[in-house]
């Protein structure tokens, strides 16, 4: 018990490194889960877009008003350096300039050309194809020469629609969400769990504390297996509070099956990074080389693995690496789970691979943990 | 005793393996993951052709417009499977495809399995076929009622013509867009505020209430001003091989594109640096604690001024420039930034040298209240 309850009272030193870990989750998973337009009708993306009328014709606010319905318009200074960075930093994807004489160019048979300023992504190229229409539509009315009727023939025509079904009964919306916060907690778990375990195993390494308890009548075994259960439970705590966590912010949507798969994977991920944290433990004898190496094993697996940028953005060959490490199969089970319609044994057998792969991890790194920490015993 | 100071005091720096690890190894290692996580980003948010389906029934067969018009679009937009409907819905249902189309009854309709950019390329090509006969009717109707003799075949060549022709649009679009690049100019900023840690530890090392070494340092017949200075410039040369080896790592292995002004991206890196050392030097002595104390309250400010100036998602510094002006012109990791985003997105160099003065306030700041902290500083008893 001595040993029990000296690790829980090492471990209260770095409460506020578990803070921080926990304020990151929710920060960042908080951040992402604002937005919630999910429905199970069409709704099209609307790239966000800037207009600069310098015509100010009924013919310029027309396009504008037809812009507006598709697209969200955004309002800026016009001050030329804040719409750059704009541009930039994506706050717009698409800067549409109508110029001067634009309305007239068009009466008079003397277009004037708009000018643009794009990012070049997908939703810019989506927002210029929605000012191509409206220009050609335009283009085929062009030999009338009355503003109010041509307005007239291209608001007719733009209202054409194909009537689209969505097929799929999921609400990708908060299962995006629900993986969003479990890919990101896998950082929050891993690095909470190996630093923490890792340090307090640490103090028990001091000179003098392993020189007494050497000497002492209490049993070697005894000794290691309490202080096993006691890193096991820190490990389960911080599970549970981060499940809690996840159902407060992701509400109604995590008492469901699939929140219930969410939370096994990540139970099963939780004694893993335990693994690893007595691995560490028993490898390095340095505490400040062991701050070092937890910032690596984290931030590395997390960024290689697809915690922070999502998988379908990394490179094949990263993706490769990745498969040498827990968290790429974590992660894929949450990502697996976020598409998952039907829950059955036979859909379910790549998500139990999943977790079979992480349990075989958890097994190898147990062996080698047990193998280090002997030859070290024999070495003392 | 100048120069047998600055020797010992590299050779102190240097042999501090901790120090090494934050201020050199760390923004390497995180340099190198960055570019392995963001190296596809950008090229993955580009319209890249996806795939769809089309249910190939004779009422399909038999729309000669919607035929020629994918036909015309698997060239850049798409790439299509024509199949039966069973097939469409199963590729549907694993995800292969984005959406098929099927036309039944007269009726065009698009299946997906969510809402999505992509999901909304393909409806607005659809809805475009149903403009082109939309339009193609009404300009017959204006035929019909000014009683001219009608040719649908010459009217629809007419329309398709006018709507294939290509829309002239003078596109300005700035060359240099690739937002990634910031994160690697924050990283360059985080190390040169992480060089605080170099110049606090080597402040440390002369304050009498800090270090033993500091205390006999204190008694030695030197004179404080030639101490401080070589500590400091020792600190620098540190701090200065650390942020140019991590320059050079991003350039010639990650591949960053600083722009094409070289000798003010070194200029920055030299004044950002010293903005780091002082920022450092004011910690030290400012904050009476134990050394850990004081890396942990450095690691933090520079954590929190990386965060608002973009580290963790390079729309935060966007935000905070846009909202919360002021944070950012007073936090040195966004100036350092900022600087070098100007060097790389805009042809002039004003916002690049409102940020050089803005440094040089900063570290000038630093020092002045590093020096009203540190004069005359008298100890009875330790």
């Amino acid at each position: 018990m001595t040993v029990f309850k000296y690790f829980f009272k090492v471990m209260k030193e770095y409460k506020w490194t578990i803070v921080l870990y926990t304020v990151l989750l929710v920060g960042f998973a908080g951040f992402n889960l604002q937005t919630s337009d999910n429905s199970t009708n069409f709704m099209a993306s609307k790239p966000d877009i800037l207009v600069i009328d310098n015509d100010n014709s009924k013919l310029s606010k027309n396009l504008e008003s037809y812009l507006k319905e598709n697209a969200n318009l955004k309002e800026l200074e016009n001050n030329e350096e804040k719409i750059n960075d704009a541009l930039f930093y994506r706050d717009v994807s698409l800067i549409i300039e109508i110029p001067k004489g634009y309305s007239n160019g068009i009466i008079n048979n003397d277009k004037k050309d708009i000018v643009i300023k794009s990012t070049g992504d997908k939703e810019a190229e989506y927002g210029k194809m929605l000012l191509e229409r409206y220009l050609k539509i335009s283009n085929v009315y062009e030999d009338i020469k009355n503003e109010d009727l041509i307005i007239n023939k291209i608001n007719k025509q733009l209202e054409s629609s194909v009537q689209v079904t969505i097929k799929s009964k999921l609400n990708t919306t908060e299962l995006d969400k629900m993986a969003f916060f479990y890919n990101f907690a896998n950082y929050s778990l891993l690095a909470g769990c190996v630093f923490v375990i890792s340090t307090v195993l640490n103090s028990f390494k001091t000179k003098e504390i392993k020189k007494r308890t050497v000497v002492s009548s209490y049993n070697y075994k005894k000794y290691n297996s309490n202080l096993f259960k006691a890193g096991t439970i820190f490990g389960i705590v911080l599970w549970l509070l981060y499940l809690l966590i996840s159902v407060i912010l992701l509400g109604s949507s995590m008492i469901t099956l699939h929140g219930l798969l969410f939370a096994i994977n990540s139970f099963v991920f939780m004694i893993c990074a335990t693994q690893i944290a007595f691995l560490m433990g028993n490898l390095i004898n340095n505490k400040e080389a062991l701050n070092s190496v937890v910032n690596i094993i984290a931030l590395g697996s997390s960024f290689l693995c697809g915690a922070f940028v999502p998988m379908q953005f990394l490179p094949d060959s990263v993706l490769k690496i990745a498969h040498i490490l827990p968290s790429y199969w974590f992660i894929k089970n949450n990502e697996f789970i976020k598409e998952l319609e039907v829950i059955n044994v036979q859909t379910l057998e790549p998500y139990i691979t999943n977790i079979i792969i992480i349990i075989i991890f958890i097994l190898i790194i147990q062996i080698v943990t047990n193998i280090i920490s002997k030859k070290k015993r024999k070495f003392d | 005793m100048f120069w047998h100071n600055l020797k010992y005091n590299l050779m102190f720096l240097f042999k501090n393996k901790n120090l090494i690890f934050w201020t050199f190894a760390f923004p390497i290692i995180m340099a190198t993951l960055f570019n392995l996580a963001f190296s596809d980003i950008e090229k993955n948010e580009q319209l890249n052709k996806f795939n769809i389906a089309i249910v190939d029934n004779t009422e399909y067969q038999n729309d000669e417009v919607l035929k020629t018009t994918f036909q015309k679009l698997e060239k850049d937009i798409f790439d299509i499977e024509y199949t039966n409907i069973e097939k469409a819905k199963e590729l549907l249902e694993e995800k292969e495809i984005v959406g098929y189309l099927e036309k039944k009854e007269n009726n065009i309709n698009i299946n997906i399995n969510k809402n999505g950019i992509e999901e909304t390329i393909f409806k607005y090509v659809v809805d475009e076929i149903m403009i082109i006969n939309s339009v193609s009717k009404d300009l017959i109707n204006d035929e019909i009622a000014s009683n001219n003799q009608i040719n649908y075949e010459e009217i629809y060549q007419r329309v398709l013509n006018k709507i294939n022709e290509e829309i002239k649009l003078n596109d300005t679009s700035p060359s240099n867009l690739s937002y990634t690049m910031i994160e690697y100019y924050t990283l360059i900023a985080m190390t040169c505020l992480y060089g605080g840690i170099i110049g606090m530890t080597s402040t440390n090392n002369m304050l009498a209430n800090m270090s033993k070494k500091g205390s006999r340092v204190a008694v030695s017949p030197i004179k404080k001003s030639k101490l401080l200075l070589s500590s400091t410039i020792a600190s620098y040369i540190v701090e200065i091989i650390g942020v140019a080896l991590l320059f050079l790592y991003t350039i010639f292995v990650i591949g960053v594109d600083y722009g094409d002004k070289i000798f003010p991206v070194i200029l920055i890196a030299l004044i950002g640096s010293l903005a780091g050392l002082t920022f450092g030097i004011a910690i030290a002595t400012l904050i009476k604690k134990n050394e850990t104390t004081k890396v942990g309250i450095i690691i933090s400010i520079t954590m929190i001024c990386s965060f608002l100036s973009g580290m963790m998602g390079i729309t935060m510094k966007y935000i905070v420039d846009k909202n919360f002006r002021i944070l950012n012109l007073i936090n040195p990791t966004s100036m350092i930034t900022d600087g070098l985003y100007s060097l790389y997105y805009y042809p002039t160099m004003e916002r690049y040298w409102f940020n050089i003065i803005s440094l040089l306030i900063f570290s000038t700041v630093m020092i002045l209240v590093s020096l009203v902290e540190l004069r005359r500083q008298k100890y009875d008893s330790i």
